[in-house]
């Protein structure tokens, strides 16, 4: 860092809120952040920003800063050195190994930190316990994506970039509301209409994306196979499947054919009318390229990965894989969630998806870490780790998350974390989660360290840093680091954030080419990258898929319903989703004084005619009940959400996740955020 | 002795800043002396960022660091004056010399008019303009148009109608006319300016009208102020700034370029205003494109015009908090408080994540009030048409009134 007299020192470093990854410049006056001015050099975003992005500054000097290790003493909260919270972390952590072996722990990490810390937190928990038990926050926005798009495409990742839409001659945007989750990948299809390229968008709410769209296409929430089979029916019947592509590329085919013949008139299921159906899948279709971009109404369900993977067929169907304009998209929630999957942090796979499971490379990562005995099972995940606490696992570490609001079924999580023999957080703020830790450990944030973010699009994206934590807070790989070495561990001497990505480049073959020098470009690299001299990979699959033979997937899959659906006693179906003013559990956007001014609190969407028939007026309270608790917001009468459907944003603490569901998607462990059933009653009760 | 009035052939007498300069590095002398002389506190300058397409404002008060600001960039798309305000307390307790465009000097006498800058700290060093292109625009031009690998390019430059680039390997240039037929080229803001030669700087400075032997060696200065004189002057008289008169023929040949890029800015401005429609349909085409809105407020951070502590866009009765599609009110309110005194510096549109063409709307309605008015924002300190108070001391007197009533508070003592 510089002299800290200097003024207006601009810090060009990647926004920390949503997956687009759009860069910034930070202003420092004397060595403190003063505001976020425009960075019109990048490719991603052209200095344009969203209202997060314009005020993703304003957290960082609040005084409300964890400044101090703390330890939790007779029930209170002390400061201590960091040393005392080393050293107790350290002891407590190897009394429960030893009694309890690796599966006695859990790790949980952020998906909101750098790759750098991912990265040193998984190899810690690998290298230090033996253990798999080690998860991000994917699991519950984008694991059906990782899981699916594999099992589709043989990679878990977006096939195309944001900007790539305005090559497409038909954009299908399905489940998500990019405007406000993903505001700049939002612009692209603002752009692509400016361009004329005709828009669907798949949608059970009028949303702000859905409003762009030149066809809007309503649908029951959550019947997403239903449609898209009824979809690839008509298309084969019509005979308007890329024959070609298929027979030279894809698997599965008859398996499709003959399950998507019961979807001829799917009516019933999703409420779409059949010419609307036919006209969609046609449109898709005969599009020269057509492009599906995707969110988390694809994924946050018990049928997320078949979700994802009807995406996948309706792609391979139609050839729609491998060129520009065309692609299957998810827009990934966090900006280092496609990271954090990439680092490893993950229950089975090491950085680079190298499965755990594979002796060749437990034993090359063994060899790099100069340990043996790595584990081959499949670890613990994000909600099952929750599940398991005062059970197998009785100690945890939690770097950078709130379970607490954030997690499904916030009750359940409260009542688990309180079942820990031991609990570390790490964090930027005494979060709703805090109260719950023995041990709390003051990280720094985005502006306070230098790291990567990959963006949903596979960009590795530069953080840099633009001024010091706040009073005793370190950055996050000194304490990881600090912590290993008082454990005595070997090949943690990695001081900045190039030693540790540097470290992870060497045993991950599809990131070895990405060398912090190629990434200082504005245009940095997508991975994959091999070697050094290779420009990085935009767009999967031009010549074959990822997948063991080379070939795509297409999968028979059949309609499930959601786990708990309305019924007599809870008779709305209640959707979850974000909004453009927040960002998840608020730590952050609740601490930048615009966004809290335009939305302080909760409220939940309800159609017109339901509210009229219970009375309930726009703007008064409204209790939500379902069979896992209640929450009190305030009622926003509307036409965007159809009758029968309720739907309330996910950032207020005692909030939605007090009714959420922890029911879970068998294959990706996903539990159902975006669906359940609730009752509604007006709060002065009946 | 230069004064007021004067043009002159000038060059720096330092050999490094003569060569990294342009056109002879007068205005990088010029800024080195004025920080070295202590003159000012700071110079405030452009520097090459990651590459030739990245501009990046800078600080500076090294005489030393100066050198890393000589040279233009085409690309940069930047408005200092409301950066001045924002970050360096409206140069209220320092004095800074500045490089500036056309959109920068108006909107320095924008914001000094709402009292926010001290322009009496402030020595504007004006650079002609013709026109700024994108950074990420540029790369695509170049790319797509030029068929040359924009990371192997070493120069660009806007003359004689062309915007010229020189790489690796050769040079080429393509009329910015045939350029912007097919979209590419300046940004639309830029396109539509008429201030090409901001003579409300102390100092006009240019490579238009330098002609025979010292074409490209030289800068045109056209001096604007006594103050810019007395930089002139002493520069002069240290010895780190030669000066000739300039060739009257010279002359006669910026005029003419002025001229033609000032038909040019008429052109664009009778395109882009009948593209919007009129009465009705205009009003409807403005209201669709602005549904997309999601208050992000860059438009209003980034305006030079906007200033107010209580904006009334944040007034939940004008506008609800938190809902989208953002009322069209929103935008009536930009219009009502920043028509008149539109710059068009282009910074709303730049910077909108919808695409929302704002630099267009509110530059359609400021030349719109011009005609019915004859107010000519950005070139002196002419007060705007809206009466201009203080904010809080106007605020509070509202509130003492203890009446929202328009007649009470505006009217009943008259």
């Amino acid at each position: 860092m510089s002299e800290n007299t200097e003024l207006m020192k601009y810090v060009a470093t990647t926004c920390p809120y949503c997956g687009v990854g759009c860069t910034l410049n930070l202003v420092v006056n004397n060595g403190r952040l003063v505001g976020v001015e425009p960075n019109q050099r990048s490719p991603i975003n052209e200095g344009k920003l969203c209202p997060k992005g314009v005020t993703c500054w304003e957290h960082v000097h609040s005084p409300d800063r964890l400044t101090a290790p703390l330890i939790k003493k007779n029930g209170k909260f002390e400061e201590a050195t960091w040393d005392e919270a080393l050293d107790l972390v350290a002891k407590n952590f190897k009394t429960i190994y030893d009694k309890n072996g690796p599966k006695g722990l859990g790790f949980q990490t952020s998906c909101r930190t750098v790759n750098e810390d991912c990265y040193i937190f998984q190899k810690f928990a690998r290298v230090a316990f033996k253990t798999n038990n080690v998860d991000n926050c994917a699991r519950i926005c984008h694991g059906p994506s990782v899981a699916g798009l594999s099992l589709s495409f043989g990679s878990g990742a977006a096939t195309n970039g944001f900007e790539d839409a305005l090559n497409a001659d038909l954009i299908l945007v399905w489940g998500s509301n990019a405007v406000e989750a993903h505001p700049l990948a939002g612009r692209r299809i603002a752009q692509a209409k400016k361009k004329g390229i005709p828009i669907i968008a798949v949608d059970p709410r009028y949303t702000m994306t859905a409003r762009l769209a030149d066809t809007y296409v309503r649908f029951n929430p959550s019947t997403h196979i239903a449609l898209a089979n009824s979809m690839m029916y008509w298309i084969i019947k019509e005979g308007l499947e890329d024959k070609k592509f298929i027979q030279e590329r894809v698997n599965g085919f008859d398996e499709l054919k003959k399950t998507v013949e019961n979807y001829a008139d799917a009516e019933s299921i999703h409420g779409v009318p059949l010419d609307v159906v036919k006209d969609m899948a046609f449109r898709y279709a005969k599009a020269k390229n057509a492009v599906i971009i995707y969110c988390l109404g694809i994924t946050e369900l018990t049928t997320g990965t078949d979700n994802v993977r009807s995406m996948g067929n309706l792609a391979l169907l139609t050839g729609n894989v491998g060129r520009e304009g065309v692609g299957v998209n998810p827009l990934r929630g966090q900006n280092n969630v496609q990271g954090a999957c990439d680092m490893g942090a993950y229950p089975n796979v090491y950085s680079g998806y190298q499965k755990c499971e594979v002796a060749e490379n437990r034993a090359k990562m063994e060899k790099a870490w100069g340990i043996t005995d790595l584990p081959d099972w499949y670890g613990a995940t994000l909600v099952e780790q929750i599940k398991q606490c005062g059970e197998e696992i009785k100690g945890m570490y939690i770097l950078g998350l709130n379970p607490v609001v954030t997690y499904p079924d916030s009750n359940l999580v409260k009542k688990q974390l309180e079942r820990l023999d031991f609990l570390v957080i790490q964090d930027i703020f005494f979060t709703e989660s805090c109260e719950y830790a023995d041990v709390i450990l003051p990280g720094a944030c985005f502006a306070e360290k230098d790291g990567t973010f990959t963006s949903g699009e596979r960009r590795i994206n530069r953080v840099r840093k633009a001024v010091n934590p706040p009073g005793q807070a370190h950055e996050d790989i000194w304490i990881i680091t600090e912590l290993a070495k008082k454990m005595g561990l070997k090949g943690f001497d990695l001081p900045t954030a190039k030693d540790v990505w540097d470290d992870m480049r060497a045993v991950t073959p599809s990131m070895f080419g990405a060398t912090y020098e190629k990434l200082e470009r504005p245009e940095s690299v997508c991975w994959p990258c091999p070697t050094e001299d290779h420009p990085g990979t935009p767009i999967l699959h031009r010549e074959k898929f990822a997948t063991a033979d080379g070939k795509g997937n297409l999968f028979g899959i059949e309609y499930r319903p959601p786990a708990e659906v309305a019924d007599a006693e809870y008779p709305f179906t209640l959707m979850t989703g974000r909004l453009i003013f927040h960002y998840h559990s608020r730590t952050q956007t609740g601490r930048a004084v615009d966004l809290h001014r335009e939305v302080p609190e909760s409220y939940a969407q309800i159609n017109v005619e339901d509210a009229n028939r219970l009375g309930i007026k726009n703007g008064e309270y409204i209790k939500l009940k379902s069979r896992r608790g209640e929450t009190t917001t305030l009622a926003r009468v509307t036409d965007e959400v159809g009758p029968g459907v309720v739907y309330m944003t996910m950032h207020f603490a005692d909030g939605v996740n007090n009714l959420t569901n922890t029911a879970l998607d068998p294959m990706s462990k996903m539990p159902e955020l975006k669906h359940c059933a609730i009752a509604i009653e007006k709060a002065g009760g009946n | 002795m230069a004064a007021k009035g004067d043009m002159v052939y000038a060059w720096a007498k330092d050999a490094e800043i003569q060569k990294k300069g342009e056109c002879g590095g007068a205005v990088t002398a010029l800024l080195k002396h004025a920080l070295e002389s202590k003159m000012v506190d700071a110079v405030i300058a452009i520097k090459k960022g990651k590459d030739l397409y990245d501009a990046v404002p800078v600080v500076i008060t090294n005489p030393e660091e100066l050198i890393q600001t000589a040279g233009s960039l085409h690309c940069g798309t930047l408005l200092i004056p409301k950066l001045i305000k924002k970050y360096l307390n409206g140069a209220k307790d320092k004095k800074y010399a500045v490089t500036c465009k056309g959109c920068d000097a108006m909107a320095f006498y924008e914001l000094a008019k709402r009292n926010h800058i001290n322009l009496d700290n402030i020595i504007m060093i004006g650079v002609n303009c013709g026109g700024s292109v994108s950074p990420v625009a540029a790369r695509k031009m170049i790319k797509e148009k030029f068929e040359v690998d924009p990371d192997k390019v070493t120069k660009e430059e806007i003359d004689k109608g062309q915007f010229i680039i020189e790489f690796e390997g050769g040079h080429k240039g393509i009329k910015i006319d045939d350029l912007e037929e097919e979209g590419y080229g300046r940004r639309s803001n830029c396109r539509r300016c008429k201030m090409k030669v901001p003579r409300q700087a102390d100092i006009a400075a240019g490579n238009w009208g330098v002609i025979g032997d010292k074409a490209g060696k030289a800068t045109f200065l056209e001096i604007c102020s006594e103050k810019g004189a007395n930089l002139v002057n002493d520069a002069q008289s240290k010895g780190v700034l030669e000066t000739s008169p300039a060739d009257p023929k010279g002359i006669e040949i910026r005029g003419k370029v002025e001229r033609a890029m000032l038909k040019l800015g008429d052109e664009w401005r009778h395109r882009d205003f009948d593209g919007l429609g009129k009465g009705k349909d205009r009003l409807k085409m403005m209201m669709e494109e602005s549904s997309k809105c999601v208050k992000c407020y860059s438009c209003i951070e980034a305006c030079p015009i906007c200033y107010c502590v209580e904006c009334s866009t944040k007034k939940p009765w004008f506008v609800a908090p938190g809902v989208l599609p953002t009322s069209f009110m929103f935008h009536l309110i930009r219009f009502a408080h920043v028509s008149d005194s539109c710059i068009n510096c282009g910074q709303c549109e730049e910077l909108c994540p919808m695409e929302i063409p704002n630099a267009l709307f509110m530059h359609s309605q400021q030349v719109e009030i011009e005609k019915m008015f004859g107010h000519v924002p950005g070139r002196d300190m002419t007060p705007p048409i809206h009466a201009l108070v203080e904010e809080k001391a106007e605020r509070a007197r509202l509130d003492a009134t203890g009446t929202d009533s328009i007649f009470t508070n505006i009217f009943a003592d008259e």
